[in-house]
């Protein structure tokens, strides 16, 4: 199991470091979320492949806020406790489609190269 | 924009708020992961310690997540200026230790920095100045004599290099206007001389063509200290007729305030000129006297090698033109102005500059010991931190930015002990220096200052980095626990040595400054100071002069009374010539230069030089009787070698009409007298020739007189007795003969009591290295030491073995010292007198010194070892 704060260690940081963002996009773009929701929605989703570090989903929810791509809002859950939900700003839609387009292009083109030659 | 604005109100404002949020959060964050635990059906206290380690690293998370509200650079910096202020206030002796090393070391570099930077560095405030040239006449044997007039002349009209060239003598004149009379500086200049070095005239006008002709009617150019002082700074002086010495002269022009004569020392072109009459220049005279110090502007483009060259040629063909120049071989050098009028100044200065230097190098050894020192016992603190997961690089940051605290600190107070430097060394400062009182602390000081604080305080924070580059958590946790060292420190024995090095070399320079300085002290000026009080007077011809001698050697008190127109080490203007005895060659007729001395009967005896052969001058000796003079034995024995020169004939100017209206004559030597210094107390610059006063008549004389002593009231008798004589008599300088004696011990006193200073600091510094790093490494093996005494050993091995432990430093420091000595010390060559620089004596005694003083500091921390009391030490623990 392969953690993003390994791989954020690694050398490319800024195109990793972005990845996390993408995928807090990603995991708000049905509904708003707290972010022990957004940590559990990404390890379920990516099958527990990866283990979202607090100390680095903390830090892209800040940088996330402040580029006003979702906002945060104090909420009470449905078991009733008090949380801070995360929602996507219509920028921050924006982004999620560049982002996706990006990544999807970027997949493919891993895939083409790395598919075994047949 | 938006996002550093939103950036600077978080930073500033919210940064509470937020905080307190992201707590917040994470505490819902928590609950969900305990709540999820308790459903899985743990215990509450387990699945409370099961969410928190999930969560993982709690203060990490707050860390980062509040760096993405920052600046993080800046913020971790102000964090790290507040964390180095704390330090320094929790450890007040050590930061004000480090900080006062800093000022002393710096303050001392920017002080003499100040010097270097106004005497060496800023071009003289003249026009054009980096064109201005000083020329010297190659004749006589010093290759730096004057001009006269004609040769002036020729050289003007060949020159195609220079704008202009100009020439100035500076003689004694009375004060002009009405008013008690006083006794001043006049220059004689050509009228160029003052536009080349003046922009401009505040009232009035320069000297121009209509001054430039023989027996043009008299007027002068006033300063403005003159014409505030004398005149009460009335601008409608221009054009009015007034009062100068014996003729009245018209006012043309008053100069700025700022204007000052800036030139070598042996010009005799004081900064204290305060008024200016013309002189023309031309062909009139061919074997005229030379007087003039020349000038020269290079014109644009032109440069000084070109100036040289047509220089020489131009000196070639006035050889053949005749006239006195044809004698010899007339040469002509050429020199930078400012080069020329700093020579004196500048190995002294250099060489304080170096000796700053090196007391700057021990500071920084010391402080760089300290530093490391105390990295060395912040290693526990250090290496938790690093164990906690602080980064190097922040590590490192964080040392930096004390270190640099530290070195900001240091350079503020650097520059106050700087600029207290300043006004200390100019209120002691020597003749040579009397040329620059000006000295700022400008933009290129103040750099200097901040530049070499910074630079070495950026060094000394890398010496604690360095030792944090080598942590090894392990090994480091449990060594820093149990406090023992044993482990060799090669950098601070290094440190040790150099500060020894140094100190040592500092001491070396010292020695010879001070065995200078005893010396100049000792040397035989060839008159007796003591008891001797002179005055200068102007009077207007012998009768006066002869008056006013029989009525001073009257006075209660006064054993002889005579008068010179030159007091040794006096700053008069000086007068010297050609002189040469009968059937010279043509080449020796120029060879020999002599001071050319006016006197009255008595003056040997009342100045203490002793005759050597012959007799004195009598009240008969006058033009009427055959022409004679009185030579000092080094004249007498460049001109006649091994026989004696009484009787013998000898052609010198003289002036029997009148005053300055010179004549070459011929004279019987009828005494040799011993040489007396008259520039120096230790360099023979020109043997002297005595004539008779009613032979050479000068406006100014003064007089010598010999006292039984302790009479305070001879002041107050001389001026009554003076002004009994004539009221018109101006009459200055009156002390006694001792002041000029002091006055010329002022050079070498000046720089052995800085050298003094210097090598007490550098001492200070080095010792308190020693003692300090001694100190710390007891201190560190005092375990060591409680065990080798619990198992026998004596309380005299212990001291050996502490003293043994510091003489491995100081011995390699003391012959690297002697090493560097060996290239340094000849550099001091030229400042020192009777001593050489390798002299075998100094080194032995400084030697010893060190030694002594390096084991003294050694010893203190030896002694604490060998008093430590084994049963306390291994409890130490």
């Amino acid at each position: 199991m392969s953690t993003v704060e390994h791989l954020l260690d690694n050398e490319k940081l800024g195109l990793l470091q972005g990845t996390l963002e993408v995928l807090i996009l990603q995991s708000l773009k049905l509904e708003a979320n707290h972010a022990y929701g957004i940590s559990q929605f990404l390890q379920q989703q990516s099958d527990h492949e990866f283990l979202v570090d607090n100390g680095s989903l903390y830090p892209a929810l800040q940088r996330l806020l402040q580029r006003k791509w979702i906002a945060g809002q104090w909420k009470t859950s449905p078991n009733g406790r008090r949380a801070r939900y995360y929602s996507l700003t219509p920028a921050g839609r924006k982004e999620l489609l560049r982002a996706t387009s990006k990544w999807q292009r970027f997949t493919v083109a891993m895939a083409k190269i790395l598919a075994p030659e047949g | 924009m938006r996002r550093w604005v939103s950036k600077i109100e978080r930073a500033l404002g919210k940064r509470r708020n937020l905080a307190s949020e992201l707590d917040e959060e994470i505490d819902a964050h928590l609950r969900f992961m305990i709540e999820e635990n308790l459903e899985r059906g743990m215990a509450p206290e387990e699945a409370r310690a099961a969410a928190r380690r999930q969560f993982g690293n709690m203060a990490v998370v707050r860390e980062r997540t509040y760096e993405s509200w920052q600046f993080p650079r800046f913020e971790t910096f102000l964090q790290d200026l507040r964390y180095a202020l704390r330090g320094m206030a929790k450890a007040p002796a050590f930061s004000l230790l480090v900080i006062l090393t800093l000022a002393v070391g710096i303050g001392a570099n920017t002080a003499i920095f100040s010097f270097v930077n106004a005497v060496l560095l800023r071009p003289l405030p003249y026009p054009y100045a980096d064109r201005l040239e000083i020329l010297w006449s190659g004749l006589g044997y010093s290759g730096r004599a004057p001009f006269s007039s004609f040769e002036l002349f020729e050289l003007r009209r060949r020159s195609t290099q220079f704008d202009q060239l100009a020439g100035t003598w500076v003689t004694n004149g009375a004060l002009p206007g009405e008013g008690p009379a006083e006794q001043i500086k006049v220059a004689d200049v050509t009228s160029n001389f003052l536009p080349l070095l003046c922009s401009r005239v505040v009232l009035g006008r320069f000297f121009g063509a209509e001054e430039d002709v023989e027996n043009a009617p008299s007027t002068i150019i006033l300063t403005h200290g003159v014409w505030a002082r004398r005149f009460g700074s009335d601008p409608t002086i221009i054009g009015r007729s007034v009062r100068f010495g014996r003729h009245r002269s018209t006012v043309i022009g008053v100069l700025p305030a700022d204007f000052r004569l800036i030139f070598p020392d042996d010009a005799s072109v004081p900064p204290n000129v305060e008024v200016f009459e013309s002189i023309p220049v031309g062909p009139w005279q061919p074997d005229g006297p030379s007087f003039l110090h020349v000038v020269g502007r290079l014109r644009n483009g032109a440069t000084l090698a070109a100036a040289l060259s047509e220089m020489d040629s131009a000196a070639a063909q006035i050889n053949k033109l005749g006239g006195r120049a044809s004698l010899g071989n007339f040469t002509v050098s050429v020199i930078p102005l400012q080069t020329d009028t700093v020579r004196e100044v500048r190995p002294t200065l250099l060489c304080l500059f170096g000796g700053v230097g090196l007391v700057l190098l021990i500071g920084c050894a010391n402080v760089a010991n300290l530093l490391m020192a105390r990295a060395r016992r912040r290693l526990r603190e250090t290496t938790i931190r690093a164990a906690l997961g602080a980064s190097r690089g922040r590590l490192a940051r964080q040392f930096l930015t004390e270190s640099l605290v530290l070195g900001v600190l240091g350079s503020l107070a650097a520059l106050a002990v700087g600029y207290a430097a300043i006004h200390a060394i100019l209120a002691a400062r020597p003749p040579s220096f009397v040329n620059f009182d000006h000295v700022p602390l400008d933009a290129r000081v103040l750099g200097f200052t901040f530049a070499v604080a910074l630079g070495i305080s950026a060094l000394f924070g890398l010496a604690p980095v360095l030792s944090i580059r080598r942590i090894d958590l392990t090994r480091d946790l449990r060594e820093s626990c149990r406090q023992s060292a044993g482990s060799r420190r090669p950098w601070t024995a290094a440190l040790v040595s150099a500060e020894v090095a140094l100190a040592f070399v500092l001491l070396t320079c010292t020695g010879l400054l001070m065995r200078t300085f005893i010396n100049i002290l000792h040397a035989d000026p060839g008159f007796r100071a003591g008891n001797v009080f002179t005055f200068r007077v102007s009077v207007p011809g012998y009768a006066p002069l002869h008056l006013l001698q029989q009525k001073l050697a009257a006075l209660p008190g006064v054993q002889s009374a005579s008068a010179i127109s030159h007091l040794p080490l006096d700053d008069a203007g000086n007068w010297y010539d050609y002189y040469y005895r009968e059937g010279a060659s043509a080449a020796e007729q120029t060879s020999v230069m002599a001071d050319h001395r006016s006197t009255l009967p008595g003056y040997f005896t009342a100045v203490g030089a002793t005759l050597l052969e012959g007799r004195d001058f009598t009240d008969s000796d006058d033009a009427r009787h055959q022409h004679i003079a009185i030579i000092d034995d080094v004249l007498a024995r460049q001109l006649w070698p091994g026989q004696s020169s009484i009787g013998q004939k000898i052609n010198l100017s003289d002036s029997p009409p009148g005053f300055y209206q010179f004549q070459r004559d011929w004279a019987v030597v009828v005494g040799v007298v011993h040489h007396v210094q008259y520039h120096s107390l230790t360099a023979i610059v020109r043997p002297q020739i005595y004539v008779p006063y009613p032979l050479a008549p000068r406006p100014s004389m003064s007089f010598v007189l010999r006292t039984s002593g302790t009479d305070s009231s001879l002041a107050a008798e001389v001026r009554n007795t003076v002004s009994a004589v004539s009221k018109d008599i101006p009459i200055t300088h009156v002390e006694p003969m001792q002041v000029l004696v002091d006055r010329a011990h002022s050079e070498s006193r000046f720089a052995s009591l800085l050298a003094i200073l210097l090598s007490l600091i550098a001492l200070v510094l080095a010792t308190s290295g020693i003692y300090a790093v001694l100190s710390y490494s007891v201190a560190q093996r005092t375990t060591e030491i409680g065990i080798r005494m619990a198992i026998g050993a004596p309380r005299a091995q212990v001291l050996r073995m502490i003293l043994a432990d510091a003489f491995v430093w100081i011995v390699p420091g003391v012959l690297a010292g002697a090493l560097l000595c060996l290239a340094v010390t000849p550099l001091l060559a030229h400042l020192l007198y009777g001593v050489q620089p390798t002299n075998l004596a100094n080194y032995a005694a400084m030697l010893l010194g060190i030694i002594v003083v390096s084991a003294l500091a050694a010893f203190l921390p030896a002694r604490r070892a060998m008093k430590i009391d084994p049963l306390t030490a291994l409890r130490y623990e």
